[in-house]
This record gives structure tokens, sequence and C-alpha cells, in this order.
């Protein structure tokens, strides 16, 4: 009888800061059982009691952060599951492929890096608006789970807690590859997620909204608190810092090209590559200079660093999460198999 | 007059009569429905759920019941007005601001029912048609 593997991070593990099961399955495991991405995912919800936020991830796929840096894989689908149920209407989204084009890497000049750094993949980001049913957010619930976001912000809708999962880390966790970090999100990371690129069917917003060197929080001095005291599973820096370079030697410009997250503008500086600053709105500086990132902060001369040299330097030229543990992913992940039947 | 929307005061007493009709002693709560002031509800469906509170209150071993109105959105946007009154009771000032409520959904109910009937219809994802 065929088994599907999956990853589970159970709730309240990770020190406690998991409010519900975060499960992660891979595509080509789904592909080799013969099954359908719902099936997938209800058999996942039939063997993991209690709230859980399900992923499923393409390894072969490509998509974007919400500060615009491409990595190689993707959330294919997402569901929310609640004591083996998952809700009919609300409790499982595909995410929509997004075609390759000209015009579309016009429309998004981020995508520049698709051609560059991960040519002949498929694109996915957030759903099809044609395709949810909630009309607000990207998000899934059943009973007490909800993922939101495109699976990267997850909550228990009775005790109201809440964790962060970035996209990158996820990724680390699908591939095997890299450490995490975990931690509380911190002012930084609270700043980050809200400088945005503007996307078709995008992770966090399904139409054309806060471009390059713009906030999508537009709080001011707020937006550094939005996220800070909540409890976050992201890459290991070195990991993150290796996707921005990536995105960097392509020709990315932070506030450009890219979003203007205190992370892409750090790296940018250290490295002496360019950075749009006269493209960077103003309440998107009232924000960054709530954080130390002004203008003349960024302007101040430093050393310049090679690739390897911010690789090795990663945890102190990367801003954000505060009291950050490092763990290899087996220290945070179960790998689990579950029953295929008939 | 029968009309297509039902008035609240009738839906509520329409659940109560229904309760009582062959059980005069069950006991009946329903929760859900505290802050709505006024509203017409669909008629057809008032009948339909009058009916199932008949077939609940005479189902064998119910001693007594509950109806729980929720929203059927699990997301919803809310309009929020913040409204300033001078010492008089006079409405000086309103700021109107909007805020997303999630909320766990019709699950959380029902995880410890024996028998689950949904006769709800499947709601119509408009832009798929």
């Amino acid at each position: 009888m065929a088994q599907l593997k999956y990853k589970l991070l159970p709730e309240n593990s990770a020190g406690g800061i998991l409010p519900l099961n975060v499960a992660i399955v891979d595509y080509a495991d789904i592909q080799q059982c013969g099954l359908t991405m719902p099936q997938a995912c209800q058999i996942v919800a039939d063997n993991v009691d209690g709230p859980t936020a399900i992923n499923i991830m393409d390894l072969t796929a490509v998509t974007t952060t919400s500060d615009g840096i491409m990595v190689p894989s993707a959330i294919r689908a997402m569901a929310a599951s609640d004591r083996g149920k998952i809700h009919p209407e609300f409790g499982y989204i595909p995410m929509a492929e997004i075609e390759h084009s000209e015009a579309l890497i016009q429309k998004e000049p981020h995508l520049r890096q698709w051609d560059i750094n991960y040519p002949g993949r498929r694109l996915f980001r957030g759903p099809d608006v044609a395709d949810k049913p909630v009309p607000v957010h990207n998000v899934v619930i059943t009973g007490r789970a909800c993922n939101n976001n495109s699976g990267t912000e997850m909550m228990h809708l009775v005790t109201m807690g809440e964790i962060l999962m970035p996209y990158i880390g996820q990724h680390v966790i699908a591939s095997g590859e890299g450490k995490l970090l975990t931690g509380m999100s911190g002012e930084h990371l609270s700043v980050g997620i809200g400088m945005t690129t503007a996307e078709k069917f995008g992770r966090v917003f399904s139409t054309y909204r806060y471009r390059a060197g713009d906030t999508a929080h537009g709080s001011g001095a707020q937006a550094k608190t939005l996220k800070r005291d909540i409890p976050c599973i992201v890459a290991s820096k070195a990991t993150h810092a290796g996707f921005v370079i990536a995105a960097l030697k392509a020709g990315m410009v932070p506030g450009r090209d890219i979003g203007c997250s205190p992370v892409n503008l750090a790296i940018a500086r250290a490295m002496h590559l360019p950075i749009d600053y006269d493209n960077i709105t103003p309440r998107a500086w009232l924000e960054l200079e709530s954080v130390g990132f002004s203008r003349e902060y960024l302007e101040t001369p430093v050393p310049k660093l090679t690739e390897a040299e911010v690789l090795e330097h990663a945890d102190e030229i990367l801003p954000g999460v505060d009291n950050p543990q490092l763990h290899t992913i087996d220290e945070l992940v179960q790998t689990c198999w579950a029953e295929v039947k008939a | 007059m029968r009309l297509m929307h039902t008035k609240l005061p009738d839906f509520i007493r329409r659940i109560r009569e229904a309760s009582v009709k062959n059980t005069p002693d069950m006991k009946l709560e329903i929760k859900g429905m505290e802050n709505v002031q006024s509203a017409k509800l669909q008629s057809l469906r008032t009948g339909r759920i009058v009916n199932a509170v008949e077939e609940m209150a005479v189902s064998e071993g119910v001693d007594h019941m509950e109806i729980l109105i929720r929203p059927r959105m699990p997301e919803t946007m809310h309009t929020v007005i913040i409204k300033g009154y001078d010492k008089d009771g006079k409405a000086k000032k309103a700021i109107v601001e909007t805020v997303d409520m999630l909320v766990p959904t019709e699950e959380l109910d029902l995880f410890d029912c024996e028998e689950v009937i949904d006769r709800r219809p499947k709601m119509t994802v408009y832009s798929k048609i």
C-alpha cells in the first residue's frame, strides 16, 4: 500500500511557539502516490488531529517572496484542517500558475530574475481571485485552523495564537537544505513584510497594489510594532542572504525592482550594490527610519564585502528576528507517513 | 400578509413556537443574534429552519436545544464607527473605519455531534459562472 510522506511541525512545538500544527507535503510525493492535491490534503487531515495548516510545495517550480526575491520552489495549494475535516468551501485553495510573458515581466520587473536564475520553471504565488470564496485575504479556514497570506501566516482562531512562516523558511523545510531560525519577528521583519512588489495574484494582494519602493503597511512608526511580537520560523540568515544575493546579482535594485525591506537594503549596502533611494516613497522612508534605516545611514560608507563575506557574516548584516535560535531542520520538523487507502 | 422576507422578531418567535409545538417542555437557547436589532430574513429559509426546529425537538433523546447563528463566511469585513457625543447626548463627530474579522468555521460547533445533517446549498462563487 502506498504511503504519502509529509513533514510536520506539531502544535506547541519549537519551544511552544507553534499555535497549531503545520504540515508540508511535497508535490512530487503526491504525484508518486497518484493523488490530487485536495486528496493529499485530506489524507494529512485524517492523520493529524487538531488544527493544522497544510501547504503543498513543488520543488520544481518557482515563487517570489513578498519583497520580490525569487526562490526555486512554490506553494501549489494550501489547506486548513481540524479534527480530520477540511471545510468544503473555505478549507482549501490552489495557487494560480502565472504564465511567462514579456508583457508580464515589463509590468513586474522583479521577474527578470526568472529567466536569469530559474529559467523554465513554472511560477506560482497566490490564488486566482476567481477561485477565492473569501473575498478578502488569501486565506483558508476550517474550524480553529487558519492558513493565511497564501500559506505564510497561520493562526489558531480560538486561542488566537499566530505564527509567521515567511516563504524561504518553508523552502528550507521542503528542500531539506539549510537551517532554521526561531524567535520573535522583531521590528525589522515587521517593517520588511510591508515592503512588497506589485504582482498579479500575489501572495498577499491579488492585484497590482504596492510597488517596489512603497509600503503596504503605510502606518509610519507603528509599522515596526505590527508583527514585532509574533513568533516566527524563518530560514537562517545565511540561507536567506544567498537568495537575496542571487537576486541582486541578477540586476535587481532594492526600491526599484525588489522591495526596499531592511534585509534587501542591508545586503545591497554591504556589497556596494545600487539602491534606488529616490524611488522609495516618503511613507516607506518613515517606516524604514523608525528602525534606523534612514537614507543617511544607508549612504554612510562601509567596507565593501564579497558574496562569501556577506554569507559568513549574515547574522550581523541581516536585521530581523529577536532572540533568534538556530536549529537544524530535524530539530523542528518530523517526517511522517500516511497510508493511502485505495 | 406573507412577505418574501421575514421580520426579525417574527423569525425569533416562529423558532421559539416551533420548539414547543409538539414538545411543550422543550428548552431552547438562541445564540448569535444578540446584537442584531432589526433585520429581514429569507422567508423560505425561515420556513425550513422552523421545520428543522420542530424536527429536532421531537428527535429521540433530545432534551434541550440550541440555535447557533454564525456567519457563513469565516472572514467578514466590518465598518467600525467611532462616535463621540456631547454632554446632552448629541452626536458630535464620527470617524468611520474598516476591519476584517476571521472567525472559526462551524466545525467548532459540530465536533461533539453524533450526527450532522447539512442541508445548506453550496455557496456560489459568481466569478466562476
